[in-house]
């Protein structure tokens, strides 16, 4: 009995080569990961490279069949995880210039920083086309002896009589449970599985942003020319003001290798509140005078949207649950325009602390903890919290965005401007006609509210 | 450029007739005002004739699968799931 005991108690050595008669008989993975996305697949590979038994679920044809929007990879995070992996995943363009633009109808006021020393290993940020970075990280993982399932869709998380989560249900005609010791979510922006089994309210359209996204062709010389760039260099260029008619919001330019990709997007409460279709904000920006310049001659090949969860850090449900974990963009881990590494970052968390789980053969909430405190650890849970009254600013300054352009461009255009009054007196008019956008005591406590929030 | 041609140039492999995304009732639709569902969508899924009495249709064949429309119904009157596995929206271009 006691020997029993002990066998039991001791740590599960987990060895590559598996008990095939087990496995058949059972049919029950280590771990099964819904979603391959940057999370996902993440996790997976990290799995079973220590040898666990994995399969990931996916809902597309094809690993990023699902996602759009035009995405960049910070390299120095994704080298921490992958080393090198330049040489391996295909990346469109080296990030070596990063743009800011305020607009409004007729003006822009930007910031641009452009360097070499961007350009050299290890990098700062790549353009990637999603589908790319997906299939590759999909291939890392499978080799390392995960198996991806494409083509089918997880309907529903099962759970024993205590509420353990034990497997899924997908939606296929012949075999459709997969049972698990762990079940990992990593199911994206909308997670209907974490909503549905009750371990996470539904999002709220406060909460989520919605973007569309066009994708534009030009070849690639007229692009490097338009954009001032180096010969495989790239840039992104973030818009604010103006593209969002009057909200906040954001919008943006990705430059591929020989395509663009121009993002528009709020929070979906805004949209609902604006009466305007997102398209519309798109087809706004492109006839911009300045944006229509760089797209001259160029073709629409691909139009989407897609959702982004913004909530920040009080928007985050429970991540652990009893022999489940939530990743990624279904934890509501984005913060600003940092969502892809925060991403892989928690499935790299969520793999250590699954590994940790099955060696010790304990899937409770307290085992699976570890996850969250490797979160809390990081700069994940920091950077989140640092921000986390962000989305409450942005809700309690709607005006923001689109005043602040305003401001900004008036007074630029004044400055610029030559009269041929003395400069004292141009210098009082500026004054005034900033006082008359907003009065200076709104403008001050606006300040002081930002800067308690960004620090 | 028109909503229609953008949607024209994404790809769909449509599935064997399921909707994914329908209108539990009507009755709600009729009481509603705002009707957020007709301008959210980015593809334009929910299509209206604006007569009284006409139901509000859902072409779910051209739906990029956001989900916001579930978001902004106000009486919570959109039922939303993923379509069946390798159905629906594919996108290519990142």
């Amino acid at each position: 009995m006691v020997k029993h005991w002990c066998e039991l108690k001791k740590p599960h050595k987990i060895s590559k080569i598996k008990n095939i008669h087990a496995k058949t008989a059972a049919s029950k993975y280590d771990v099964i990961i819904a979603g391959a996305g940057p999370a996902g697949l993440t996790a997976a590979y990290f799995l079973a490279r220590d040898g666990l038994d994995v399969l990931v679920i996916e809902r597309g044809l094809f690993p990023g069949a699902k996602n759009c929007g035009g995405a960049s990879l910070m390299a120095e995070h994704t080298h921490k995880l992958f080393p090198n992996f330049w040489e391996e995943c295909e990346c469109e363009r080296v990030i070596t210039d990063q743009s800011y633009w305020l607009m409004t109808e007729d003006s822009v006021l930007s910031s641009r920083f452009q360097s070499t020393r961007l350009a050299a290993a290890p990098y700062n940020r790549f353009s990637v086309k999603r589908s790319n970075l997906y299939r590759w990280l999909a291939n890392k993982a499978t080799q390392a002896g995960a198996q991806v399932l494409y083509s089918h869709t997880v309907t529903q998380v099962l759970f024993n009589t205590s509420g353990q989560a034990i497997g899924v249900t997908t939606q296929t005609s012949d075999n459709n449970r997969c049972l698990a010791d762990i079940i990992i979510l990593a199911d994206g922006a909308n997670s209907l599985l974490a909503e549905r089994s009750g371990l996470a309210a539904k999002v709220t359209s406060a909460n989520m942003s919605l973007y569309v996204k066009e994708t534009i062709a030009l070849p690639s010389a007229v692009i490097e020319e338009r954009f001032n760039l180096l010969p495989g260099e790239g840039t992104i260029i973030g818009l604010i003001g103006y593209p969002t008619a009057g909200f906040n919001g954001t919008a943006s330019i990705h430059t591929f290798r020989d395509s663009i990709n121009i993002n528009a997007g709020m929070a979906v409460a805004n949209f609902a509140q604006a009466g305007f279709n997102p398209n519309d904000l798109l087809e706004r920006i492109k006839k911009h005078p300045y944006i229509k310049q760089l797209l001259v001659g160029g073709q629409t090949i691909e139009y989407g949207g897609a959702l982004i969860p913004e909530g920040g850090y009080h928007a985050i449900p429970p991540l652990v649950h009893p022999g489940l974990m939530i990743v990624g963009d279904a934890g509501s881990l984005v913060n600003g325009t940092h969502g892809i590494n925060l991403a892989m970052w928690s499935g790299f968390y969520a793999a250590q602390a699954a590994y940790a789980a099955k060696i010790g053969r304990d899937y409770s909430t307290q085992k699976l903890s570890l996850y969250t405190k490797l979160l809390d650890e990081s700069f994940i849970i920091q950077d989140l919290k640092a921000n986390a009254g962000a989305a409450k600013l942005m809700r309690d300054l709607p005006y923001a965005f689109d005043l602040y352009s305003r401001i900004a461009n008036e007074t630029a255009y004044q400055v610029s401007k030559v009269y041929t009054m003395p400069k004292r007196a141009k210098r009082q008019m500026i004054y005034t006609k900033v006082k008359s956008m907003q009065p200076v005591f709104k403008l001050a406590s606006d300040i002081w509210k930002s800067w308690k929030v960004i620090r | 450029m028109q909503l229609q041609n953008k949607i024209s140039l994404i790809h769909f492999n449509l599935s064997d007739n399921t909707p994914h995304v329908a209108i539990h009732n009507q009755e709600f639709c009729t009481k509603c005002k705002e009707k957020h569902c007709l301008t959210v969508c980015p593809t334009g899924v929910f299509k209206w004739d604006c007569l009284v009495d006409s139901p509000i249709v859902v072409e779910y064949q051209q739906c990029v699968e956001c989900g916001a429309c579930r978001l902004v119904c106000q009486f919570d009157n959109i039922l939303f799931c993923y379509p069946p596995g390798g159905k629906g929206v594919i996108f290519r271009e990142g």
